[in-house]
């Protein structure tokens, strides 16, 4: 192990390096800290500019209160939901099937879409921005919560496959000619074989799935312009307008859109890191 | 007709039924693959060619098009708001390569057996799956003159704190300072990865040898995380290419366009401006520049796919 | 009829032929074993036979049907695999009726195979536990038992011993010869260990560079080896092998002058080519040389390995030289039934026996000495 690890004997070291460390994390975190602290501050103190020093009063109830009930926070909360939900599994569905075909079968052609898949999760937003506001807009479904799932549907699809792809690529081949031998069809085996074993990968690639959907703002600000369309980043943006100087209510809402994430992230930690390193690729 | 037609249908059945099995090698692989390449190639790939062919022409995005040829771009190389957030986009490539350092030394910091230390890791990971907007408007407050946390940090010093955003010659750093947060955990993710891989017979006969301290990060760590470290270094650059979140909510390019960046000019051109073939022309010069990294970056993969395979 | 009918069977990769026409011929309740140094296409021939390699040309007949270019699961045969390929999610019961379960038979049919091949493996117990419950010995079984379970036509393994230590391989190999006697059926198995193809067989088959070097007997290739490889091939310690001139050739006997040594008269094959004159390699078993008090090739013994019952001595043989070697001097491994004082540096004196040497054309492609009896 790298750096040296520090011998458990000394004990007096090991608390003064956690110390260390902590102290350096309040550094770290301190932009989020400020706005979890202002987001409990009461209005009055906001209105009088007393934001750092002792609340006179505490504000976080109402703070709250006032995001769901005077912004159009909780719709664009479900909207969020109903968005980044149908998304993941679609992409769950699509990168399980074109991740088993392109770590198990050879075929001509093969590289190619591979290479599509890996190259297309690096094209910026801005080339496609026109062309999928075109298609949203053919199709019917600009400004609905379908334009939004489909694009990421499409997109994140290049991703997953990418990590769904290296994750079968790593299981034992055998295990695939030993199906073979036996005689099972391929959707046999990816029903018996594959499912089976990638539900791990799935449910890190789940989350992280869930993370960029949610916290996805340029094409919610180019596929949907209604509120009630709308999901929690493009709904942030809009709320910086109307609670220009309420920094209160602004830090509550910034903290609302924040924690979905976060909140999947401490309960899947594990799983959402080896899925970024996993695969490492994405931007 | 009679029973007549019974016994070809059953033969036909038959028939149906070894065709399939006999092709079902090639052709359930080739369905499953379908509707995700087909998903996939429609809205993204081709989407990206179109908007070539987009750049080439006049539009309203709503009228026909006018063809123009090249003139969306000649107009662009003359354009002083492209040179701006060319320049923009140039301060963000050279400040995101902080990132990787900053990163590997965080995961070198947290890279510790201890009781909680586990739990202090996993908190500073935060920034990573923070929204961008949400670090946007963390950062705005952070920068707020009179009031925000920097302000105050200032006066603590006696000082008075530059109001960043509406300084034309500071609002870029500032910017990508907000980027760079969650930028720095993302290679700390990485690095920690990296780390844990490290072969430890290499790290043994490095202590043997003597090796200690900033020779053995030198000569013995580093080039076993050369891997990561160019992941890291490839995945900040496309990063800085194509931020575009967070000037949209801490700036939207102002003051004066001072902190556009491409990405951001494109969308604007575009959205605001309904001059969508010069906004294709932008984002087509944005890929070509990202082009390059995309390039530089899969062939290191399929480099690495090759070795392991 | 024959179980299994290798014809002429080829597996190109573009300019790189895997298996240059290979012709094989298995009787029923056979025990097949192909051996072979790394990449010389044994597990490619196995994967052929199995259909998990589609072959370039040539036809593989199982039980008089044509599979060449059948589905693996419709040749009749079942496999066991290096690394047993259990599915980690499924139980000991559920794996070793996969086969049978994708076949569509009944419920009721799956359970009563399985039950039986696990009560010949010894597994009763273990059929409702994970892979991963299991020992290494233990999953080797139940990868046997999922063959079982199919009743296939032939048995194939590629390798399955590799996997496991030292003495769990001693005893599945007799667990194996054993499970070969009861079930009578026919297999073909890969490895790259000779004792176990020694062990196991009814007959070898050597492979190199896609090739059939020779077929036979275990014994029969040991004592006959058509040629070099052969001969190099089989035998732990490995043959040592001398260059040698032929000084004259007399009524089917060769005088062979070894370089720097006395001339040996050695018997010749009917048919054996050789003129005065020309360059050829003699082969020795280390067995076949003694240490002697009397007359002899001189050498200094190098090192000593003593085995306890056996010994073997690595002596420098100066005035000799080995086939292949570039040090000019010869390293002569020798195999003594006994154990034997000779200290690092110690001068012996090595004499054998003409009998029991092996005379190779100086290609090595062919044996010109004449069968030993047996």
């Amino acid at each position: 192990m790298y750096p040296r690890p520090i011998p458990q004997t000394a004990r007096a070291a090991r608390a003064l390096y956690v110390a260390l460390v902590a102290a350096i994390l309040v550094v770290w975190l301190a932009p989020l800290l400020a706005i979890i602290l202002t987001s409990l501050r009461a209005t009055n103190d906001v209105a009088s500019g007393n934001l750092w020093g002792w609340p006179t009063e505490f504000g976080a109830v109402d703070n709250y209160e006032r995001v769901f009930t005077q912004s159009p926070m909780a719709r664009f909360f479900l909207n969020s939901l109903m968005i980044t939900i149908p998304a993941v599994i679609g992409v769950l569905v699509l990168s399980t099937l074109t991740g088993f075909v392109l770590a198990k079968y050879r075929f001509p052609g093969g590289r190619a879409v591979f290479a599509m898949f890996i190259g297309g999760n690096f094209l910026p937003a801005q080339i496609i921005m026109i062309p999928v506001r075109n298609l949203m807009l053919t199709l019917g479904i600009y400004d609905t919560h379908w334009a939004l799932i489909i694009f990421h549907v499409a997109f994140q699809t290049g991703f997953a496959t990418l990590f769904m792809r290296n994750f079968i690529a790593a299981l034992p081949g055998e295990l695939f000619e030993a199906a073979r031998a036996e005689g099972a069809s391929p959707f046999q085996t990816l029903r018996h074989v594959v499912i089976p074993l990638v539900r791990p990968a799935l449910g890190a690639l789940a989350i992280l799935i869930f993370t960029f959907i949610w916290n996805d703002y340029f094409w919610a600000v180019v596929l949907v312009v209604n509120d009630t369309v709308k999901p929690v980043t493009a709904g942030l943006a809009n709320l910086r307008g109307e609670f220009v100087s309420q920094w209160n209510i602004l830090s509550a809402a910034t903290v609302v859109v924040a924690v979905p994430p976060v909140v999947m992230f401490f309960l899947m930690q594990r799983h959402f890191i080896s899925g970024l390193t996993a695969g490492a690729v994405k931007g | 007709m009679g029973s007549m037609p019974a016994l070809p249908t059953l033969i036909e059945g038959a028939d149906m039924h070894d065709h399939w099995r006999r092709h079902r090698e090639w052709l359930s692989p080739t369905l499953f693959i379908l509707p995700g390449a087909a998903i996939f190639g429609v809205v993204i790939i081709w989407s990206a060619l179109q908007s070539v062919w987009i750049s080439l022409h006049d539009w309203d995005g709503m009228g026909p098009m006018t063809w123009v040829g090249l003139g969306n771009f000649e107009e662009l190389f003359r354009d002083d708001n492209f040179y701006t957030s060319l320049k923009n986009n140039l301060i963000w490539l050279v400040v995101f390569m902080l990132a990787p350092p900053i990163g590997l030394a965080i995961a070198l910091l947290v890279n510790q057996q201890i009781a909680g230390m586990r739990f202090l890791k996993s908190l500073f990971f935060v920034p990573l799956v923070l929204a961008s907007v949400a670090v946007g408007v963390v950062f705005t407050w952070l920068y707020t003159p009179g009031i925000g946390l920097l302000a105050i940090i200032f006066s603590a010093f006696g000082a008075t704190a530059p109001a960043l955003l509406s300084d034309e010659r500071l609002v870029t750093f500032a910017v990508v300072v907000a980027a760079l947060w969650p930028q720095i955990a993302f290679c700390m993710v990485l690095y920690l990865a990296g780390l844990n891989g490290l072969s430890e017979d290499l790290i043994g006969a490095g202590r043997v040898d003597g090796a200690r301290g900033w020779r053995m990060l030198r000569h013995v760590v580093l080039p076993q995380l050369s891997q990561v470290t160019f992941i890291a270094i490839a995945v900040t650059a496309i990063g800085a290419l194509r931020s575009f979140d967070i000037v949209s909510v801490m700036t939207q390019g102002g003051p004066f366009g001072s902190s556009s960046v491409l990405a951001y000019m494109m969308y604007e051109q575009s959205i605001f401006s309904y001059r969508f073939g010069y906004g294709a022309a932008i984002a087509t010069v944005l890929f070509a520049i990202m082009a390059v990294f995309i390039a530089w970056y899969l062939q290191s993969i399929y480099k690495a796919e090759r070795g392991n395979g | 009829m024959p179980k299994l009918q290798l014809s002429r069977v080829t597996k190109s990769y573009g300019a790189f032929h895997a298996l240059k026409a290979i012709d094989l011929s298995v009787d029923p309740g056979e025990f097949i074993v192909m051996v072979g140094p790394s990449g010389c296409g044994k597990s490619t021939l196995l994967k052929a036979i199995a259909g998990l390699e589609a072959i370039t040309s040539g036809s593989i007949v199982i039980n008089g049907r044509d599979v060449t270019s059948a589905q693996p699961s419709d040749r009749g045969i079942a496999m066991v695999f290096q690394s047993y390929a259990l599915y980690p999610h499924m139980t000991v019961a559920e794996n070793m009726g996969f086969g049978l379960r994708m076949a569509n038979r009944p419920k009721e049919e799956i359970r009563v195979a399985v039950e039986r091949a696990a009560a010949t493996l010894r597994l009763t117990d273990q059929l409702e536990k994970l892979p991963r419950q299991l020992s290494g010995g233990q999953r080797q079984r139940v990868a046997i038992g999922r063959a079982i379970t199919r009743s296939p036509e032939v048995f194939l393994f590629d390798e399955p011993l590799s996997n496991l230590d030292a003495a769990l391989r001693t005893q599945m190999r007799v667990e194996l010869a054993s499970l070969h006697a009861q079930l009578n059926a026919t297999m073909i198995y890969v490895t790259h260990d000779q004792i176990e193809a020694m062990t196991m067989a009814s007959r070898i088959v050597v492979l190199n560079a896609g090739r059939i070097e020779q077929v036979g007997s275990p014994l029969d290739l040991y004592r006959n080896p058509d040629n070099q490889f052969v001969a190099g091939f089989l035998g732990a310690p490995r043959m040592n092998f001398l260059a040698g001139t032929v000084e004259a050739i007399v009524g089917g006997v060769a005088t062979i002058q070894l370089a720097g040594a006395s001339a040996y008269a050695m018997p010749l094959r009917p048919g054996a080519d050789l003129a005065p004159g020309s360059a050829v390699t003699v082969g020795l078993r280390p067995e076949s040389l003694t240490p002697t008090d009397g007359a002899g090739i001189p050498g200094t013994v190098r090192l000593v390995e003593l085995l306890g019952r056996e010994t073997i001595l690595y002596v420098d043989a100066g005035p000799l030289r080995s086939v292949g070697s570039d040090t000019g001097t010869a390293n002569l491994t020798v195999h003594v039934a006994s154990a034997v004082a000779a200290p690092p540096g110690a001068a012996v004196r090595l004499r054998f026996n003409p009998d029991d040497a092996y005379l190779f054309g100086g290609d090595g492609l062919r044996t010109l000495s004449a069968p030993k009896s047996i």
